[in-house]
C-alpha cells in the first residue's frame, strides 16, 4: 500500500505544529547528545546524461594522476579527490537504461515492474529497494549521538514537475521514491521558516497586547477576568520567544535572493542558492546526509550561459564523431564539475563546528551520473568521482576496477559511517563486500 | 393508547390533612423550613449544599410531589418513619423552592451571557471563509454524481474525447472490454471524473482508489494530488491520501484514470492482437470514524468550487461538560494553538498573496540569458518601479479587507491605524500583509464572538450567523447590517429564513439533532460475530448514513416536524442494510430507499436500528443505556450517574434470566431503585430489539416483554406495551419538546438558555409547539432570539 504525506506532516516538517518547543535544533551551543562524537557527513551529486570519458576519467593510476578536462575544477582539491573507474552498475530486469540508471544507481536493486515503458525494454515503476543515502540517514538516526532534525535532506535543481522512474532517485524503501526540493524558497521554508515565524510573531506581540487591553477596557469585569488569563498566555509566549532568540544567537539565518523563478535560465542561480543552503544546513547540523539532483535521468537543460543551445539529453546521443556535440558535452559536464568544486570551496573554507578542521574534512562529496556515456547508455563505468575526508578514504588517488559492482561501493559508503551492512540491494552483486577504499 | 392512573395532587392534600387531624398539639403544625432545619440540615447543610457526611449537593428536577415521596420513604436516613407524608411533603417544597429546582438554582445564581472565544469549529470555519471571501464563490450544480469525460487515448487530449456523462460514482469493473463496444481501443483509454465533493461533517477523509492501472486523485488542492499512482510498480492496486475538510461547504474533486503504458509510447509498435489486460476502477472514502465504502453519490457534485483553506493545527477540545460546546475558557494551550493555526495562516496566504490579493509577481524575468543572479537589466528595473506603489497599495488594501472580514465589522479609524498602517510601517509590503494577517487573526476581536461589546447591527449579524452556521456572517448579511437591516425581529427572521436554506445550516441542523441522539461523536458499533454474523464495520457505517438520512429527511421535508422524528416508521435502506433486515432494498443496485421496517412494530429514532445498536453491548441488549437516553436525552431528566461503576452482570451466570430480569435483579437494591425505577421501565420497552437492533421474539427461550412505564411530574403512571406506546406518549409531552428547545438553543447559541430571561424557555417551547412543531421555525425563533438578546441587551 502506498502512502502520502499529508499536509499536517509537511507542517510537523516545518516545525510550525510546536511552538513550545525551543525553535532550534541541534545547535552546538546547546550541548545536545549529538555533538559529542565526529560528525561524518555525505553529500550525492547528481548530473545526467552520461560523460565523455576520454575529457571525465584521469589520466594515470593511484596517487600518480592528472585531472582531466572536465574534473579540472577540482584542482584546489585534488589531494581530497578520488576518482573510481571500472564500478558498473550491473542491475538488469525492467526498465530502459536511463531508468534502471537513476532508478538502481542509489539502490542496487531491479525496478518493480510497471507501467511506465522507456524507449527500451520493458515498463518497470518504482525501484524495489531504498536507496543508500536512506539507509545511512536510518542508521544515522537510530542513534542519539548522530540524529540530526532532518536526517537527511533532498536537493533538487530543476527537476521536472512529474513523479516517474526518471525524475526520482532516493528512496525511502521498496516503492517509496522521494521527491527532491528544487525550489530554494520551499527549502528555505523548510529549514528555516519556524525562525521566520518566530520573528514575525515577536514583531506583532506589541500590537496583540495593546489589542487585549483595549478590548478588555469594553467589557465588564467578570468577562475582563478572562482577557486577563488570556493576556498572561500572550506574555509568556513572548518571554519564551525571547529566550530562544538567546539560544539561537551565533547562528544566523541565511538570506536568499528574492523572486527567483524557477526556469532553465536560472540553473545556475538555483544551483548556487542550493548549495549555499546545504552548507548553511549542514552547520546548523540540521542534517548529515543530503543528495542534490541536478534536472533529472534523460535530463533535459540548455545551457545557454555556456553557449550551449541544444538540450542536454538529445546532445548525448550524438556519436563520438560529432566533435562539436563533444565539446559542447564536455563544457556541459564541466559545468557539473564547477558545482561540486562550489561545494567543496564552500565546505573546505568553513570551520567544523565544534571539531578540527574544515566541514569538508568530515564529508564525502560523491558526483555520480545514471550512464557511463551517454550515446551508448551503457551502464559500465558509471561516473563515480569523490572529494573529501568524511569517510577516512585514502584520497588523492585514481583508481580503476576490474569491472566491480556498484553494490559494492554502496556498502563501502555504509561501511565507512561504521554501519557494517553485509548487502546492500541485490545480494548476488555483494560478494566480495565493500570496496576497500582506505 | 398507554394507560394512564391518575394520582390527583389533591388526593394527596386530603390525606396529608387527615394525618394532620390526628395531631393533638396545640398551635401551629412546623414549616417545611422548621422541619428541614431540625431533621436534615446536620447531613445536607444550610443551603443543601451537603457536608462530609452526605457531600451530594441536593440539586435537581425531580417535582414537588415526586421529592416528597421519596423524603417519605427514604428520610431522614436512620428513621425514615420519623416524619409523615404530610411533613416530607412539605419538607419538600421547602427544598424544591429555596434551592433544589433549576429555578431556584437560577434565582441563587443568576445566569449570564457570558465573554466566549470562537469554539474549535467555529474558528476553523472563520478561517476557511475569511480567506476563501477572497476566492470566487462556488458553482453549485443540484445533480449529484461526477461529470465523467471518456477518451479513446492513452491521455485526454481533447480530439479524442468519445463523450462525458455525468456518473453517479465511480465503481466500474470493465473487464477486458472497453467503457463502450468499439468506440474505444479496448487497450488503451483513459478517464477524467470531475465535480465537487461535499462532506457531511469536518474532519480527516481518507480517499482510496483502487485501479490495476495509472490513476491520480486531487481533493480540495488542485496542485498537488492526494493521490499519484501514475507510476503502477508492483502489485499494488489500492492507493490513499487522507485530507482535511469542513462540513457544508464544497471541494474540487478530480480523479484521473489511464489504462495504458505511461512513459513512451509504443503503442503503434505493439501487436494488434495481443491480449487485452482487465480494468476496474473505484473511488471510494472513509469519513472521519466511519468505513471504506464507495463515494456515494450523495456526496457529489458536477459543480465546480474553489479550493479552500483548511486549518490542520491540531486544537484543544473546548469545553463540553453541559453538553454542548462553548468558548468561555482559555488555556496556554488554546493560545498556543491558535498561534500556530495563525502562522499556518499566514504561510497559506503568503504563498498566494498573488492570487488572493490580485497583485503581481515581484519582476524577476531575466532579459538576459547570462544566469548571472545579480543582475537585473535596466529595463526590467524601471519596469519594476511603478508597479511597485501599485503592488503596496494593493496588499494594504488587501490587508483593511482582511481585517475588515475577520472582525465582521468596518474599521474604525483608530482599527485601520493599529491593523493596516502600522504592520506596513518600516517593512516591505508583502511582509506588511504578513504582520496585518497574523495581528489579526491573534486579536481578540477575531477570536472572540462578542469582543467589544458593539450593540450594532453588525453584532447582530454576528451572532445570528455563528448561531446558525458556526461561521461568520456572509457578504449578504454584513450588507444588511450596514443598511441598518437587522433591527427589527421581522427583518433578523427573513436572513435566518435565508440562512437556513444554507448547506452550512444543514450541516448545523444535522449536528444538533446527532448531538440530541448522543451520537454525535460515533459510538463503537462492533458486535458478537457468532451472535450476529455480517454485522461488520460496513454495516455499522451504513446503518450511521441510514440514521442521518432519516434525520436529513425530516428536517428537510416541507412540515420538518419534530414528532415525525420519533413516529416515523421508515427507515432508509440500501442493499447490505435490506439484505440484513430482509426487506426490499433499492431497485436499481447503489443507492438508498426509505422502507417501512417491521411495520407496526418501530416508531423513529428510538428503535432505528443504529440507536438500538448504539445504546447496546456487544451481544446483549442494554435496558439501563437504552433507558438513560430516553430519561436524559429525551425527557430531559437530570439523572444522577450511578454511586460507584457497575459491571453488568454476567449472562452466563444467570442462564434462565432474560435481560430484562438480570437488570431487575441487578438494580433492586434501594439506593439504585430511586433512579433505576425511572430510567429500567423506559428502557425496557426496547427489548423487544436485540443488540443489533434486530426484532426478536424471545430472550434466552423465553418471550419479550416489552413493557414499560413512566410516572409523569404532575403524578400520573403511564404503562406502555411497547416501543410504538412510548414513542406516541413521548411525542407529545411538553417537556420532551422542553428538551429538544433547550438542547437547540445551546447547540445554536453556546450560551445558558437561562441568561435570555426565566421564561424564554417556556416561550420558546410554546412557539415551537404553535408551529407545529417545525423544527427549522425553531431554530430561526432561537437564532433570532440569540442574534437580538446577545450580551449588550440581556444586562
Amino acid at each position: 500500500m502506498t502512502r502520502f504525506r499529508s499536509r499536517r506532516d509537511f507542517l510537523r516538517d516545518l516545525g510550525i505544529g510546536a511552538s513550545a518547543l525551543p525553535f532550534v535544533g541541534n545547535l552546538p551551543s546547546l550541548g545536545f547528545a549529538n555533538q559529542a562524537r565526529r560528525k561524518q557527513r555525505l553529500v550525492v551529486m547528481f548530473s545526467p546524461n552520461g560523460v565523455i570519458p576520454g575529457a571525465f576519467w584521469p589520466t594515470g593510476e593511484g596517487a600518480d594522476f592528472a585531472l582531466p578536462t572536465i574534473l579540472q575544477p577540482l584542482e584546489p582539491f585534488k589531494k581530497q579527490t578520488l576518482s573510481l573507474h571500472g564500478v558498473c552498475d550491473r542491475i538488469r530486469g525492467d526498465g530502459d537504461g536511463h531508468m534502471r540508471g537513476i532508478g538502481c544507481l542509489l539502490t542496487g536493486i531491479e525496478l518493480f515492474p510497471g507501467n511506465i515503458q522507456g524507449g527500451s525494454d520493458t515498463p518497470a515503476g518504482w525501484s524495489s529497494g531504498i536507496s543508500i543515502d536512506q539507509e545511512v540517514r536510518n542508521y544515522l538516526q537510530k542513534d542519539a549521538a548522530t540524529r540530526t532534525r532532518f536526517g537527511s535532506l533532498e536537493f533538487g535543481v530543476l527537476v521536472p514537475d512529474r513523479a516517474d522512474t526518471w525524475t526520482r532517485m532516493s528512496y525511502a524503501g521498496p516503492n517509496k521514491p522521494l521527491t527532491p526540493v528544487d525550489d530554494p524558497y520551499q527549502m528555505f521554508q523548510k529549514l528555516y521558516g519556524r525562525a521566520k515565524d518566530r520573528e514575525l510573531l515577536a514583531s506583532v506581540l506589541d500590537g496583540v497586547t495593546d489589542d487585549l487591553k483595549a478590548v478588555a477596557g469594553a467589557v465588564g469585569s467578570e468577562d475582563r477576568k478572562l482577557l486577563d488569563e488570556h493576556a498572561t498566555f500572550v506574555r509568556e509566549m513572548e518571554k519564551e520567544l525571547r529566550e530562544s532568540a538567546a539560544a539561537a544567537a551565533g547562528h544566523p539565518v541565511p538570506e536568499l535572493e528574492p523572486g527567483v523563478r524557477e526556469e532553465n535560465n536560472n540553473i545556475p542561480a538555483i544551483s548556487k542558492m542550493q548549495i549555499d543552503l546545504m552548507v548553511n544546513a549542514f552547520q546548523a547540523d540540521f542534517t548529515r546526509v543530503a543528495t542534490l539532483q541536478y534536472t533529472n535521468s534523460v535530463g533535459m537543460a540548455r545551457m545557454r550561459w555556456l553557449g550551449v543551445d541544444e538540450g542536454h539529453h538529445e546532445l548525448s546521443h550524438e556519436p563520438d564523431s560529432n566533435e562539436k556535440a563533444v565539446e559542447k558535452l564536455t563544457k556541459i559536464n564541466t559545468w557539473f564539475c564547477e558545482q561540486l568544486a562550489y561545494l567543496a570551496k564552500r565546505l573546505a573554507e568553513t570551520p567544523e563546528p565544534g571539531g578540527p578542521g574544515s566541514m569538508l574534512d568530515n564529508t564525502v562529496l560523491i558526483w555520480t551520473n545514471e550512464l557511463g556515456k551517454g550515446n551508448s547508455h551503457t551502464l559500465d563505468n558509471i561516473p563515480f568521482v569523490l572529494v573529501g575526508g568524511g569517510l577516512d578514504f585514502k584520497a588523492g588517488r585514481a583508481l580503476k576496477f576490474p569491472r566491480v559492482p556498484h553494490n559494492r561501493l554502496l556498502m563501502s559508503l555504509a561501511h565507512g559511517f561504521g554501519h557494517r551492512v553485509k548487502t546492500f540491494g541485490n545480494p548476488d552483486f555483494c560478494g566480495d563486500g565493500p570496496l576497500n577504499l582506505a | 393508547m398507554p394507560h394512564r392512573t391518575a394520582t390527583h395532587p389533591f388526593a394527596l392534600a386530603a390525606a396529608a390533612l387527615a394525618a394532620l387531624a390526628g395531631v393533638a398539639t396545640a398551635g401551629e403544625p412546623p414549616t417545611g423550613e422548621q422541619l428541614y432545619k431540625q431533621h436534615c440540615l446536620r447531613c445536607h447543610g444550610p443551603a443543601g449544599e451537603g457536608t462530609k457526611k452526605a457531600p451530594r449537593p441536593l440539586v435537581g428536577d425531580r417535582s414537588v410531589i415526586q421529592l416528597g415521596k421519596l423524603v417519605d420513604e427514604t428520610m431522614p436516613e436512620d428513621d425514615p418513619d420519623k416524619l409523615d407524608a404530610a411533613e416530607s411533603l412539605r419538607v419538600a417544597e421547602y427544598v424544591h423552592g429555596a434551592f433544589y429546582s433549576p429555578t431556584a438554582q437560577a434565582r441563587l445564581k443568576p445566569a449570564r451571557v457570558a465573554l466566549s472565544r470562537l469554539t474549535v469549529a467555529q474558528y476553523r470555519n472563520a478561517v476557511a471563509e475569511l480567506v476563501g471571501s477572497f476566492r470566487p464563490a462556488p458553482q453549485p450544480d443540484d445533480r449529484r454524481g461526477l461529470k465523467g469525460e471518456y477518451y479513446n487515448a492513452r491521455a485526454f487530449r481533447g480530439d479524442k474525447k468519445v463523450f462525458d456523462r455525468i456518473d453517479p460514482g465511480v465503481r466500474f469493473d470493465f473487464g477486458t472490454e472497453p467503457p463502450e463496444k468499439d468506440k474505444f481501443d479496448p487497450h488503451q483509454f483513459s478517464i477524467r471524473w470531475e465535480g465537487v465533493v461535499l462532506p457531511p461533517e469536518s474532519g480527516t477523509y481518507e480517499f482510496v482508489v483502487r485501479t490495476e492501472h495509472a490513476t491520480r486523485l486531487w481533493v480540495n488542492d488542485q496542485k498537488a494530488p492526494v493521490i499519484d499512482a501514475w507510476v503502477k510498480s508492483g502489485a499494488d492496486t489500492e492507493f490513499r491520501g487522507a485530507v482535511d475538510l469542513l462540513a457544508g461547504r464544497a471541494y474540487p474533486i478530480r480523479l484521473e484514470f489511464s489504462k495504458a503504458k505511461q512513459g513512451v509510447d509504443d503503442s503503434k509498435k505493439q501487436k494488434k492482437d495481443r491480449p487485452v489486460p482487465p480494468a476496474s476502477v473505484a473511488l471510494l472514502w472513509k469519513r472521519p470514524h466511519g468505513a471504506v465504502e464507495v463515494l456515494p453519490a450523495d456526496y457529489l457534485s458536477p459543480g465546480s468550487a474553489p479550493t479552500g483553506f483548511v486549518v490542520t493545527t491540531p486544537f484543544p477540545p473546548d469545553d463540553r461538560s453541559l453538553g454542548w460546546e462553548r468558548g468561555t475558557t482559555v488555556s496556554k494551550e488554546w493560545d498556543a494553538a491558535t498561534t500556530d493555526a495563525a502562522l499556518e495562516t499566514v504561510g497559506y496566504v503568503a504563498a498566494r498573496l498573488e492570487e488572493l490579493a490580485g497583485v503581481r509577481p515581484v519582476d524577476t524575468t531575466r532579459a538576459d540569458n547570462s544566469g548571472n543572479p545579480s543582475e537585473l537589466s535596466t529595463d526590467a528595473k524601471k519596469r519594476a518601479d511603478v508597479p511597485a506603489a501599485e503592488r503596496a497599495e494593493k496588499l494594504r488594501a488587501f490587508a483593511r479587507r482582511f481585517a475588515e472580514r475577520a472582525f465582521r465589522r468596518p474599521l474604525t479609524p483608530e482599527m485601520e491605524r493599529q491593523y493596516v498602517a502600522r504592520p506596513f510601517e518600516r517593512v516591505a509590503p508583502e511582509a506588511g500583509a504578513k504582520r496585518a494577517v497574523l495581528l489579526v487573526l491573534k486579536s481578540p476581536r477575531f477570536l472572540y464572538r462578542e469582543a467589544g461589546a458593539e450593540t450594532d447591527a453588525y453584532a447582530v449579524a454576528s451572532r445570528l450567523a455563528f448561531a446558525l452556521w458556526d461561521s461568520p456572517p456572509d457578504d449578504e448579511l454584513l450588507k444588511a447590517a450596514a443598511e441598518e437591516k437587522l433591527s427589527t425581529p421581522e427583518q433578523v427572521r427573513e436572513q435566518a429564513d435565508r440562512m437556513l436554506r444554507d448547506s452550512r445550516a444543514k450541516a448545523k441542523v444535522r449536528d444538533l439533532l446527532l448531538t440530541w441522539l448522543k451520537v454525535k461523536q460515533p459510538p463503537d458499533l462492533a458486535k458478537d460475530p457468532k451472535r450476529f454474523p455480517g454485522f461488520d464495520d460496513a454495516t455499522a457505517a451504513d446503518l450511521r448514513t441510514s440514521l442521518e438520512r432519516f434525520l436529513d429527511a425530516v428536517a428537510s421535508s416541507e412540515d420538518a416536524d419534530f414528532r415525525r422524528l420519533l413516529l416515523d416508521d421508515r427507515v432508509p435502506v440500501n442493499e447490505r442494510l435490506a439484505k440484513l433486515f430482509g426487506v426490499a432494498g433499492p431497485e436499481d443496485g447503489p443507492g438508498w430507499r426509505a422502507v417501512p421496517l417491521d411495520p407496526g412494530r418501530r416508531a423513529g429514532v428510538l428503535t432505528h436500528p443504529y440507536m438500538l445498536a448504539a445504546f447496546a453491548y456487544t451481544a446483549e441488549s442494554s435496558p439501563i443505556h437504552r433507558g438513560v437516553f430516553i430519561a436524559r436525552g429525551v425527557l430531559g431528566l437530570n439523572l444522577r450517574p450511578p454511586q460507584e461503576a457497575f459491571t453488568p452482570l454476567a449472562p452466563d451466570l444467570h442462564p434462565k434470566l432474560t435481560t430484562r430480569e438480570r437488570v431487575a435483579l441487578q438494580t433492586r437494591p434501594q439506593n439504585c431503585a430511586t433512579c433505576h425505577a425511572v430510567i429500567n421501565p423506559l428502557g425496557f420497552t426496547l427489548e423487544s430489539f436485540d443488540a443489533a437492533g434486530r426484532l426478536r421474539a424471545t430472550d434466552r427461550g423465553k418471550p419479550v416483554d416489552a413493557a414499560g412505564a413512566y410516572h409523569t411530574r404532575d403524578g400520573a403512571d403511564v404503562t406502555f406495551a411497547g416501543p410504538v406506546e412510548l414513542a406516541r406518549f413521548l411525542a407529545d409531552r411538553p417537556e420532551v419538546h422542553a428538551a429538544f428547545v433547550e438542547q437547540a438553543f445551546h447547540q445554536l447559541i453556546r450560551q445558558p438558555v437561562r441568561a435570555y430571561g426565566p421564561d424564554k424557555l417556556d416561550e420558546l417551547r410554546k412557539d415551537f409547539a404553535a408551529n407545529g412543531y417545525n423544527i427549522r421555525k425553531l431554530l430561526a425563533a432561537v437564532a433570532v432570539t440569540g442574534a437580538l438578546g446577545g450580551k449588550d441587551q440581556v444586562r
